[in-house]
């Protein structure tokens, strides 16, 4: 029964100065805020990038023929030349559990003229239908409306609209190579702007319904270069585009699946550099808090030495006195655990679910081409939530060991004699 | 996809767009054969051969691609380095198009929705019609003499035919896209035979031959050309005139937007 008598005096060590063991305790736990908040907080911002990265535009998978990236070139459709049933393609893929939405896209590249300005720019054939359920670029409307099926009508970016001098119900001349080796060309009519934010894809991206794109490029209906796909969550398409590898095949078409942390793998690399930061946010925060919790232990047991002179002197064995004090900083570390959790969780989950408004800090910025609003998002981490915990233990366990160590190996007979 | 891809491919493409270097083998300087030359007066020879006053002339231009093939005749006009015009006559489908140089600028005609489209000078780069010769040859008013330093590296025969070659190096100052062109030139005729155009890092990028010397319009020129981009094997643009004359009475208000629009 000797552990419980050590673990006692060592918890009742605490109490013999409140004030002092409460900040202490405030250290810890705001050491452990810090950690739970920063992670959190670049959490949200890895989950934003990754949500807006992949749903505004890109989806989470697509498909297309395997000699299609990264040359992009306008004759590699799925299927070849001949085309394929992508109909048939789509309908196997939306069956997959984890796909909710699939699209059909086709791309050229060519001039947009209105009248004096000419510029170059991505045109993207769209199906109008569908395109809302894999992306976020037809919500992102913010003038006039969507184009009707296969009228030549676009919608461009506000960035472009600009610089091209255009309004809604003006006309542009579409000019782009063409797959018969022709220069196609048409009128359109400007029916509607899109601002996302992004200025890359505002300036550059022309949305025109896909049939309409398919005759501008001499494509039969048969012919698209891209099949987009989403899942209900980001991290359930590596998965699903394994599955779909497998379930597609039967089909007989030639087709690449990729994901996106293969489309945009620096998404996925900054991913996985957040999470490595994330061990050394935690072990730059605690060294801080190793210091000052040894420093507190040490000036306690400074004050107590003829006190454990007199233990020893009693015949108190050094590793008895050495498990006390180590009580007394583990005890530490619960209070400062239990007070820590206690500060943390509600704050995280009431920024979780009404984040910051940053707007007056920041506006929208872009980064690694996915758009991030200017909110303090948090996102929960349980993982890390409880690796946490467990630093903050060790972390007042290890800030115990030296000044149990100096207590334990006391002389008592100087101690005492006021040496 | 990345937006950077979109943009690496948008530009690519869009480099397909622009002009052919059509003009380039219209006119001639009188050429004698003389007893020596240095390589400048001989390339400044051979650069007036290829440029020059006015003519007027119809040629076919055939593109071969790794995806399609075709063929366009058209009728080009041409007033010294600053002022040309093509407009295509068959197919039938692309018949009316046409494209103006004036200056610096390029327009092109498309008769299907009766506009004309200035083409933005981050387009120049590019060729006409999915062919694979370069804005670059015919918008640049620059002449090879005054751009390069000629040397002289092979005097002799080849494939039994007398011939010079030289190697162009740009001048420090000159704002050309070449690293290096090596010219290949006929002595009995100062006829080109070939030049090949390299980038800076000494790689071969096209190799244009000339070929069919016949005497149009009274002069003596390389009627047909072909260029061979090196970095797409099996693909080529050539170009045949089958009518040229010269020292026309045209002038600088021919080459207009109405010209353009209008068919002649």
């Amino acid at each position: 029964m000797a552990l419980p008598s050590w673990w006692l005096i060592g918890w009742r060590n605490l109490g013999r100065n409140p004030k002092r063991t409460f900040i202490t305790a405030l250290g810890l736990a705001a050491g452990y805020f810090a950690v739970i908040f920063m992670v959190g907080f670049a959490d949200g911002l890895k989950v934003e990038m990754i949500e807006n990265g992949t749903g505004l535009m890109t989806g989470q998978i697509q498909i297309h023929s395997p000699r299609y990236r990264p040359d992009r070139s306008l004759y590699e459709t799925i299927g070849g030349r001949a085309g394929a049933d992508f109909e048939a393609v789509i309908r196997t893929a939306v069956r997959d559990p984890a796909v909710v939405g699939a699209a059909p896209r086709v791309y050229g590249a060519g001039l947009l003229s209105s009248g004096q300005s000419t510029r170059g720019g991505m045109l993207m054939g769209i199906d109008l239908d569908r395109e809302p359920g894999v992306s976020r670029l037809m919500n992102s409307l913010s003038q006039g409306r969507a184009p009707a099926p296969a009228a030549n009508e676009l919608m461009i970016g506000t960035e472009m609209a600009r610089r091209l001098e255009l309004q809604v119900g003006n006309e542009v001349i579409l000019v782009a190579p063409a797959a018969d080796g022709s220069m196609g060309n048409d009128i359109f009519q400007v029916c509607g702007l899109y601002r996302t934010g992004m200025a890359d894809l505002d300036g550059a991206f022309a949305l025109v319904p896909i049939r309409s794109l398919q005759r501008l490029l001499a494509l039969d209906p048969g012919r698209i270069h891209e099949i987009a796909l989403s899942t209900a969550d980001p991290w359930l398409a590596p998965e699903a585009g394994r599955r779909l590898v497998a379930g597609l095949a039967p089909l007989g078409v030639e087709l690449e699946v990729l994901d996106w942390t293969r489309l945009r793998p620096e998404m996925l690399e900054y991913a996985l550099l957040m999470d490595s930061w994330y061990s050394i946010v935690v072990l730059i925060v605690f060294a801080f808090a190793l210091f000052g919790v040894a420093n507190t232990m040490l000036m306690s047991t400074f004050e107590r030495r003829r006190e454990f002179s007199v233990m020893l002197a009693l015949g108190a064995r050094p590793h008895q006195i050495l498990l006390t004090v180590v009580s007394e900083a583990t005890a530490l570390g619960w209070i400062s655990l239990a007070l820590g959790v206690a500060v943390t969780f509600p704050l995280i989950a009431w920024w979780h679910h009404y984040p910051i408004d940053l707007s007056w800090i920041y506006g929208d910025l872009t980064m690694l081409g996915a758009l991030i609003r200017p909110v303090l998002r948090i996102e929960y981490n349980l993982p890390v939530s409880l690796w946490t915990g467990l630093a903050l233990l060790v972390t007042a366990v290890t800030a115990g060991l030296y000044p149990a160590a100096r207590a334990a190996w006391l002389p008592p007979a100087d101690t005492l004699s006021g040496l | 996809m990345t937006f950077a891809e979109y943009h690496r491919r948008s530009r690519r493409i869009l480099h397909t767009l622009g002009l052919p270097l059509l003009a380039m083998t219209l006119t001639s300087a009188g050429l004698t054969a003389g007893d020596r030359h240095s390589p400048r007066e001989i390339i400044d020879r051979v650069d007036r051969v290829l440029r020059g006053a006015s003519s007027r002339g119809v040629a076919t231009m055939r593109v071969i691609t790794r995806h399609w093939e075709r063929s366009l005749t058209m009728e080009v006009w041409s007033l010294g380095t600053d002022y040309s015009l093509v407009r295509v006559l068959s197919p039938a489908k692309e018949a009316g198009t046409g494209t103006l140089k004036a200056s610096r600028d390029i327009w092109n005609y498309l008769p299907k929705v009766d506009r004309t489209i200035k083409i933005p000078a981050s387009m120049m780069m590019g060729s006409w019609m999915g062919s694979h010769f370069t804005n670059d040859d015919l918008v640049k008013e620059s002449r090879l003499v005054e751009d390069y330093e000629i040397e002289t590296t092979f005097e002799g025969t080849r494939e039994n035919v007398t011939v010079w070659e030289f190697t162009l190096n740009p001048k420090p100052e000159a704002a050309v896209v070449w690293g290096k062109i090596d010219y290949r030139v006929r002595q009995r005729d100062f006829m080109p035979l070939q030049a090949r155009y390299f980038d800076e890092e000494s790689e071969l990028v096209r190799t244009l031959t000339f070929s069919d010397f016949r005497r149009m319009g009274d002069r003596l020129v390389p009627t047909h050309m072909d260029m061979q981009p090196q970095d797409k094997p099996g693909e080529r643009t050539s170009v045949s005139y089958a009518e040229l004359q010269f020292d026309l009475k045209i002038d600088k208000s021919f080459f207009s937007l109405r010209t353009l629009r209008r068919g002649r």
